[in-house]
């Protein structure tokens, strides 16, 4: 069994009511992989992230994240769902980053940092509290352990919040629109974050409407539009090259 | 002619510089009118007050800290203390369990709030004073075995017990509609963080939902306090010597009764206004999160330039 930071789906399909958002989604993203999902709103791609963190659970398909089926276990006939203590074990292992950076307003940076490890994971207090400091530090933000998120601005709440993720040591990263909530001159903060991640050798999962962090970070482009994945390939070859007529339109758009 | 400019008025109208002129408020007629008539009366019941002799200001005072009313008080503090918190911890419950996803156990608070909140406490009150007689003999114990106990429900529901009970049944409903409301303000972004990180559920309850609900829970809680130190004064008809119930019992023997419900009315009113200044202070510590300047900033120590990100 491999833990290592892989996912896997297959015909992945997901609905709310009678709308379909997910049609036959296929997607393998290999350990240390950056992959940027692009698209037009409402095409899904969102769901797509927030069914490999089992905020949304999936219809059917096959989805295998870090190598185990993800919040359901396989018999002969059927998934069954986990237990929601499995499942939390399962997402402790994904970390999630939203687009309304989602802190813990009643918590300082330091305390939201270590919430999870100390909360969820039964950590040392003082450990953790080294290891939230050292995260702080590491997205830029030394000495602002005790402030509370609404004195931060939102370039530094976002980082907090990457840190957040970070503390429960994930093999995967998810980012959900990450820089879409910023000022356009906080946005640079974040992604030179999140580009010092990618070096590092995280897997990451990244919608975004920033071609620029795609062109020069991600490995692989997914491109979506209307629940389907229409075109996928190495990043740079698809943003100078689009086969599809429809990521050609879109891409035109954007850039 | 001359040139007028902001200079020369200076000095054609008195001395004072007119950059330094106070701007003054305009007051309406009905500012006045308002003024006078409100005055008018203001000093008309005061003289009514002073002057009549039937309000007995002597026997007031006298009776102000008389011995058997400030046992009431004692008794109405103790109510309103006891029946405030166990209410609340029962209406926190019947919160959770309506917030369940289970739909049975969301189902059961979701009747038990309607039935509670649906009748008037006062016949609630006078129905767990009566409770025996629909229940003469209240027995615990596990069903089809002898092991376990009876209790004679008229020894049971002594007034007091009665009140009490019955108090905080109806508090319990009307806090966990409080509490229910605090808990949907908290935004799902908050529920879903949570989630990500792999809390449980009453971990999310204790340490994310609960303490974001407290800021719009706290000021209702406040007021349900307040509410409940004036509701004890129906426990009376069920005999209880509270506030009541004890300048009732005075006034019963002497008759002056004005008197005694202006001493009854001064300590519901003293202690009210008491009251409120612990709320403020509730309020001021929940709304700390938003507040601009952070927890102990002397703490901090800066190992590297403030913030720069690389």
């Amino acid at each position: 069994m491999s833990n290592d930071g892989t996912i896997h789906a297959r015909a992945i399909r997901k609905s709310f009511g009678p709308k379909t958002v997910l049609k036959d989604i296929d997607l393998d993203i290999a350990s240390g992989e950056i992959c940027c999902i692009i698209g037009p709103s409402g095409s899904g791609k969102s769901t797509v992230l927030r069914c490999i963190n089992g905020l949304e659970a999936v219809d059917s398909g096959v989805l295998k994240v870090n190598g185990e089926d993800f919040g359901y276990y396989e018999t002969d006939t059927a998934y069954h769902a986990l237990s929601p203590k499995k499942l939390a074990e399962q997402r402790t292992r994904v970390g999630m980053v939203f687009q309304q950076f989602n802190l813990f307003p009643n918590m300082t940076a330091l305390e939201n940092v270590m919430a999870g490890p100390v909360l969820v994971k039964g950590a040392d207090k003082k450990a953790s509290a080294k290891r939230a400091h050292e995260l702080l530090a590491s997205v830029g933000l030394a000495g602002f352990g005790d402030y509370y998120p609404a004195q931060l601005s939102g370039g530094q709440q976002q980082r907090v919040a990457i840190a957040r993720s970070l503390a429960m040591d994930p093999e995967i990263m998810l980012f959900d629109e990450p820089t879409s909530a910023l000022d356009p001159e906080k946005v640079g903060e974040v992604l030179m974050v999140m580009q010092d991640l990618a070096k590092k050798g995280m897997t990451m999962v990244v919608v975004t409407h920033e071609m620029g962090f795609a062109r020069e970070v991600a490995d692989t482009l997914i491109f979506m539009d209307d629940g389907y994945v229409v075109e996928r390939g190495d990043a740079r070859e698809v943003l100078r090259n689009p086969k599809e007529p429809r990521t050609q339109a879109f891409l035109e758009k954007v850039i | 002619m001359q040139p007028t400019t902001i200079e020369s008025s200076e000095t054609t109208m008195s001395g004072i510089d007119p950059k330094l002129k106070p701007r003054l408020r305009r007051r309406s007629t009905f500012e006045y009118v308002a003024w006078v008539v409100c005055s008018l009366i203001g000093i008309g019941l005061l003289i009514s007050v002073s002057t009549n002799p039937n309000f007995k200001w002597d026997v007031v005072l006298k009776y102000m800290t008389y011995e058997t009313i400030l046992r009431g008080l004692m008794l109405t503090i103790f109510l309103t203390l006891a029946s405030m918190a166990l209410g609340t911890l029962l209406g926190l419950a019947l919160a959770v369990m309506r917030s369940s996803s289970i739909k049975p156990v969301a189902a059961t608070a979701g009747a038990y709030i309607t039935l509670f909140r649906g009748t008037p406490v006062l016949v609630q009150l006078i129905f767990w004073f009566n409770v025996s007689a629909l229940y003469p003999n209240l027995s615990i114990g596990i069903p089809f075995t002898n092991i376990g106990t009876a209790i004679d429900m008229n020894a049971l529901m002594a007034p007091i017990t009665a009140a009490l009970v019955g108090l905080t049944l109806n508090e319990a409903a009307y806090m966990a509609e409080i509490i229910r409301g605090g808990f949907s303000a908290v935004g799902k972004g908050q529920i879903e963080a949570a989630d990500s990180l792999g809390m449980s559920g009453s971990m999310k309850m204790r340490k994310v939902i609960i303490p974001q609900a407290m800021p719009s829970i706290i000021p209702a809680t406040g007021n349900q306090f307040i509410g409940m130190f004036k509701e004890t004064s129906l426990v009376s008809v069920l005999g209880v010597a509270e506030l009541l119930q004890s300048a009732q019992l005075i006034y019963a023997r002497t008759y002056e009764t004005i008197p005694l419900l202006i001493v009854a009315s001064l300590w519901y009113l003293v202690m009210t206004l008491l009251l409120s200044y612990p709320q403020s202070k509730l309020e001021q510590k929940y709304s700390r999160a938003t507040s601009r300047l952070p927890r102990k900033a002397k703490k901090v120590v800066l190992t590297d330039p403030e913030g720069i990100a690389r």
